[in-house]
């Protein structure tokens, strides 16, 4: 039995015709981009007639274990190996979809994370680490991701009323500029 | 991550079919071009991080850069540490690990992240220690251990995870260094935070790997109270199978506090605990077990089931005087 710390393989984020919004690979198991292009359109061709919207899915493909959730045109996906625990992947896909819920304000479509990719993808750093989980929790995740304060392990539900004015405020004027 | 390849032509254009795209129709040397603002004397915080998140887009979309260009890149991100706006350090932390710089060009930015791992803001002081340990080679780690060592113990839960994590990468490389801060890692069990709970044994594993005799001391060690992490939870139980394999004497004492997680909200935790039990568990503890996982058998889905009956059945064989009880429970799931 393998007792080695549990293992991220990739995250990915295509959108609603498979094609990448976001991704990030922690693992060596799909060297060159070739191979990498061709797991996300077997991943995403599987589990196109899957209706992942209220709760999360789990299957088994190429060897892999995928946890996936889908919301308008966006399609979220968790790899880990076939070895690793489920749940635990799963609690990285729920910690990394809520986190961008918390960041987009609740509006999650392709667009507006395009818009927004900096936040999105601070988000997926702050989670995993060289594929190994760095967070779980996603206001934590959300809140270290703004970086509100000095203390930054305030998370964002827990900030005081002039923090989140602040949060506010930068969320306007960066919505302004684009 | 590869970045060394010559392109076919020299100017790629990112195909987005959606017009409302902020990256429609862009170009990637015209992004490389934009990167220029970098060396402005007044920088703009908010345009550099634009630039940044559009270099960051053409690598997250398979875009290759040439070797130049990437270099090109890295010194003009250098410049930016000049500015104190806490968004634009951030993604300057995200580009400089993405870009993996090499040896010769990390020293540009070492000083800079080393001012950043003794920052009195913790989200610059754990971003910088990721990223210094992740560009890091022996020398530079001789300079900064001490600072890793503290950040290990550090109050702050995001600092101390950063610094675990990172030994836990580093144990790759430099394994007696890493070894070298057994002591920082066993203080911090000080930390209530969940997620240093996991990162803090998970290191202990793998320092302890070879060494079986620790293990069973560290397993035992921490069944006895204050896990409280789930996923803390999850890697003891994972380490005490792995354990009851070779010294299972030394893990009937973890059995009874394994039985406790079988109650545990966290799914994962009182699945792995069940199955764990039902491999370990000997012959007079059997019928107690039954018991107690009648309940739980009824809410789980069928794959835990089929594990579940799996391990009865190689109780069966084990204990053959308990095979009557153990069909009684089958027939009943």
């Amino acid at each position: 039995m393998d007792v080695s710390t549990p293992l991220i393989k990739n995250v990915l984020l295509l959108d609603s015709e498979g094609k990448r919004v976001a991704v990030k690979y922690y693992s060596d198991d799909w060297p060159k981009l070739a191979d990498k292009l061709a797991y996300e359109k077997s991943v995403f061709t599987k589990t196109q007639r899957s209706i992942a919207r209220s709760e999360a899915e789990i299957g088994m493909f190429d060897g892999y274990i995928v946890v996936y959730k889908f919301i308008s045109d966006l399609h979220f996906y968790v790899t880990g190996g076939e070895d690793e625990n489920e749940l635990i992947v799963a609690t990285v896909l729920q910690g990394f979809f809520d986190a961008v819920g918390l960041l987009l304000r609740n509006n999650v479509d392709k667009k507006s994370v395009l818009e927004n990719l900096d936040l999105v993808l601070l988000c997926l750093d702050e989670i995993i680490d060289g594929g190994i989980i760095l967070e779980t929790d996603a206001n934590v995740i959300a809140g270290r991701v703004s970086m509100r304060g000095a203390d930054a392990d305030v998370p964002l539900s827990e900030q005081t009323l002039a923090q989140a004015l602040a949060t506010a405020k930068e969320h306007f004027a960066r919505s302004l500029l684009k | 991550m590869t970045l060394v390849q010559p392109p076919l032509k020299k100017d790629d254009d990112v195909e987005d079919d959606s017009e409302y795209s902020p990256f429609y129709g862009i170009e990637r040397s015209a992004v490389l071009q934009e990167a220029r603002v970098f060396n402005d004397r007044e920088l703009d915080a908010r345009r550099c991080t634009q630039v940044i998140t559009k270099v960051l887009y053409f690598i997250n979309q398979g875009v290759s850069f040439t070797q130049k260009e990437v270099t090109d890149v890295f010194f003009a991100t250098t410049k930016l540490f000049q500015s104190n706006d806490i968004g634009l350090r951030r993604m300057v932390y995200l580009i400089i690990k993405e870009i993996s710089p090499s040896n010769d060009e990390v020293i540009i930015v070492t000083s800079s992240l080393m001012k950043d791992m003794n920052s009195k803001t913790n989200l610059y002081r754990a971003n910088a220690i990721r990223v210094l340990c992740r560009i890091t080679d022996g020398g530079l780690l001789g300079q900064i251990e001490l600072h890793l060592k503290q950040a290990v113990v550090d109050k702050s839960p995001v600092v101390s995870s950063a610094a675990l994590v990172s030994g836990i990468h580093l144990l790759q490389s430099y394994p007696e260094i890493v070894k070298g801060w057994s002591n920082e890692v066993y203080e911090a069990v000080h930390s209530k935070a969940s997620l240093v709970q996991f990162h803090r044994l998970s290191l202990l594993h793998q320092i302890r790997r070879n060494d079986r005799l620790a293990l069973s001391k560290l397993v035992s060690g921490l069944t006895k109270g204050g896990v409280q992490s789930p996923l803390a939870k999850c890697l003891l139980i994972r380490y005490t199978t792995q354990i009851a394999q070779f010294h299972p004497l030394a893990v009937a004492s973890c059995n009874v506090d394994l039985e406790s997680f079988i109650s545990d909200q966290n799914r994962s935790a009182a699945t792995l605990a069940i199955t764990t039990l039902l491999k370990t568990g000997n012959e007079s503890s059997v019928e107690r077990l039954m018991r107690q996982i009648t309940n739980f058998v009824s809410d789980i889905g069928d794959e835990f089931k089929i594990m579940v009956v799996d391990a009865i059945r190689s109780l069966c064989l084990k204990f053959p005087q308990k095979c009557r009880s153990l069909m009684n429970f089958l027939s009943s799931i």
